[in-house]
């Protein structure tokens, strides 16, 4: 779960990390309001799960407290990367050019079968930019996630990747950052930029913290936090029926399968096909007619479908389940584009004979995946008229 | 032979009892697995289908003379029931549990791994995590210790088989059986980003393993384990190894299913993991199919 600024901020607090200052505003009114209590120049900032929020002018600065409305005005409803802005965080402004920007975030490596900790001089702009332009300025260092990052540690890391200003303290703040990782279930937290006053002091002026869902049961009191509005509105509906969904850009074919790895390949097979695969939806494993008509439901509902392949290799999963899911679906007039399926394995003849029974011309079965996916990708393509 | 299990191998399951650990208990079973006793904490000393029922991998190993535990416990206890197996002293632990928080693995590799080296260098036979997130591993003809279906492993043969996927691994498994040229050892490693034993991991045991004549690799987006793979294979492997890689359309930041098959940033992308193979000689099919022509191709020469 990716969480805001303000609420990885939030976090990162309870951990005792020193972060800037800031409150929530939902009206420019609000804004208004908090710039008027903070009494001096403060920034608004949009609360979007995107990057490039600032490139997108979704960050301003405002010297004054109408200037702080006007911003309001501007970035509450904006659209960010089809985002709506619907929050900002309103923080007290610091004054860069006194003191030095550097990064420091952890990251879960399956290189290191643990968290990378990873800090840079070159802070305040985006890590990827920093690793593809000049490398050798982030300084990488695995974390030991028993013990978590010692303060030793974070200090060899800061002195390499050439900190300064009070290094006790920006050692401290990435010990409480590591510490805030391993027991908030990170899967990636980032401070940047990292603040160093002319006082020395080191203050997180903005971070980026995602969590584990794998570890959210033990996390109850951050359930509130998931944005359902924030993602795409069938991605929604499929967490409810616990599929693991994904809606594509740009495609025509409906994809679903029974696991990752073979819904993965499934895309890459109506790409070969000359289609685009509208989604990626893995029904999972056992799973039964009940769980095959709702996902069947939910492919057919988006309108860029045109087509639907469904490639399913049955180990626990039983082929006759998936086929009396599909017809259940066509019975119910659900089920109304083309749906070119390849299923094998346990309880396959079975599923051939279901099917068959029915003769309808919309669901057609064929011997490979390639088949199914050529015949779901020459239908969708000739339903848009390519 | 085949690598990591056999028809000497004597299997214990955690978490026999659910629904899970019960039905691939069984399904072991039918496959010719000697599948001992199982491990349900409060359940010791009952009886489940046959099968004597203990409270602690401990008191199963010692009365069974175990030395591979399959865990099914859900996630929430998943890397608990691992350390007890390793603690155990058990030589293969398989994860199959899916859905473990990844701190909880990062702990549980780490600590494994401690165990393992401890282990060896008192001249013991270590402890090797294979998963989670996985479907196991089937040694053709032998043993099952995983969740693949039966009767895809009717032909045994002399290709080894790698994945990080469930289903592409029953996927080629399959082709490779119809091809009549079957497998020898099939391991799957899991999907997850923090697993207990990796590609490069398995290949040395391929290379050794005089049952193997060709190795083929199933990978994913996501990570570099892939890459990690090809070095391997071009500094140490003299059998012929066929890679191929799923998931080359999915647009990069996505999270496709496997917690691990994400591309982020520039780590992760079909890009990279197709030029570390083509350095290191490996042949990369475009479809799954073209596995089999690559192996042929490669073991005729």
């Amino acid at each position: 779960m990716k969480l805001h600024e303000y609420q990885g901020k939030e976090i990162l607090r309870q951990f005792g990390v020193n972060v800037q200052d800031g409150k929530v505003a939902r009206t420019p009114d609000e804004v208004r309001q908090i710039a008027r209590e903070y009494g001096q120049s403060v920034v608004v900032k949009a609360q979007v799960h995107v990057g490039g929020r600032g490139k997108a002018g979704g960050v301003k600065f405002s010297p004054t407290e109408d200037k702080a409305f006007e911003n309001g005005e501007k970035i509450l409803g904006m659209d960010i990367k089809g985002l709506t802005v619907n929050k900002v965080l309103v923080t007290k402004a610091v004054d860069i050019d006194a003191g030095v920007e550097y990064y420091v975030g952890m990251i879960v490596d399956r290189n290191v079968q643990s968290y990378t900790l990873m800090a840079s001089a070159e802070g305040g702009m985006e890590i990827e930019e920093v690793a593809a332009a000049t490398p050798e300025k982030i300084i990488k260092h695995r974390v030991d996630p028993v013990t978590g990052l010692r303060p030793y540690e974070a200090r060899e890391v800061a002195i390499k990747a050439g900190f300064k200003g009070n290094l006790n303290k920006i050692a401290d703040m990435m010990v409480k950052m590591s510490k805030a990782a391993l027991e908030r279930d990170a899967v990636l937290v980032e401070i940047n930029p990292l603040f160093v006053g002319p006082d020395g002091i080191p203050l997180a002026l903005d971070t980026k913290f995602e969590i584990d869902d794998n570890a959210m049961y033990r996390h109850a009191d951050l359930a509130d936090w998931r944005e359902l509005e924030a993602e795409h509105p069938l991605e929604i509906e499929a967490s409810t029926y616990g599929f693991a969904y994904v809606k594509l850009d740009d495609g025509n074919v409906g994809v679903l399968g029974n696991g990752a790895g073979i819904v993965m390949t499934s895309l890459d097979v109506v790409n070969r096909a000359g289609a685009k695969p509208a989604n990626f939806l893995d029904i999972g494993g056992g799973a039964k007619a009940d769980i095959v008509y709702n996902a069947v439901k939910l492919v057919s509902k988006d309108p860029d479908v045109k087509a639907i392949f469904i490639n399913i290799f049955g180990g626990i999963t039983r082929a006759d389940e998936v086929a009396k899911g599909v017809i259940q679906a066509l019975n119910d007039g659900i089920l109304t584009k083309p749906v070119r399926m390849r299923i094998a394995g346990t309880a396959e003849d079975e599923a051939k004979a279901l099917l068959a029974e029915v003769g309808s011309p919309l669901i057609q079965m064929y011997a490979t995946m390639f088949e199914a996916a050529d015949e779901a990708a020459k239908d969708a393509n000739a339903a848009e008229g390519k | 032979m085949g690598i990591l299990v056999d028809s000497s191998s004597r299997v214990i399951v955690q978490g026999m009892t659910g629904r899970e650990g019960a039905s691939h208990s069984r399904a072991m079973k039918e496959f010719g697995t000697q599948v001992v006793a199982g491990v349900t904490p409060g359940k010791g000393g009952t009886d489940f289908e046959g099968w004597p029922v203990y409270n602690s991998v401990a008191e199963a190993k010692a009365a069974h003379d175990a030395n591979v535990s399959i865990i099914f416990v859900p996630p929430a206890g998943a890397a608990d029931a691992v350390l007890e197996a390793a603690h155990a002293g058990m030589p293969l632990i398989v994860l199959i549990t899916e859905g473990v928080p990844t701190v909880d693995m990062m702990k549980a590799v780490q600590e494994v791994k401690t165990l393992d080296a401890a282990s060896r260098a008192e001249g013991g036979q270590g402890v090797r995590l294979i998963g989670g997130n996985c479907p196991g591993l089937v040694t053709n003809g032998q043993a099952k210790v995983g969740i693949m279906p039966n009767k895809i492993y009717t032909n045994p043969g002399r290709i080894g088989l790698i994945s990080r996927s469930g289903t592409l691994t029953y996927e080629a498994a399959k082709l490779l059986n119809d091809a009549g040229m079957g497998t020898s050892t099939t391991v799957g490693i899991g999907g997850d980003p923090v697993i207990g034993t990796t590609f490069a991991d398995v290949l040395p045991l391929f290379e050794a393993d005089p049952d193997t004549d060709a190795v083929v690799v199933i990978g994913e987006i996501g990570g570099a384990d892939e890459e990690a793979a090809a070095e391997y294979i071009a500094k140490n492997m003299k059998k012929p190894v066929v890679a191929f890689i799923s998931g080359r359309s999915a647009p990069k930041g996505k999270r496709m299913g496997h917690a691990g098959a994400i591309i982020m940033g520039d780590v992760g992308t079909p890009e990279s993991k197709l030029a570390a193979f083509a350095a290191a000689n490996v042949p990369v099919a475009d479809t799954m199919p073209e596995i089999i022509d690559m192996v042929k191709a490669a073991l005729s020469k």
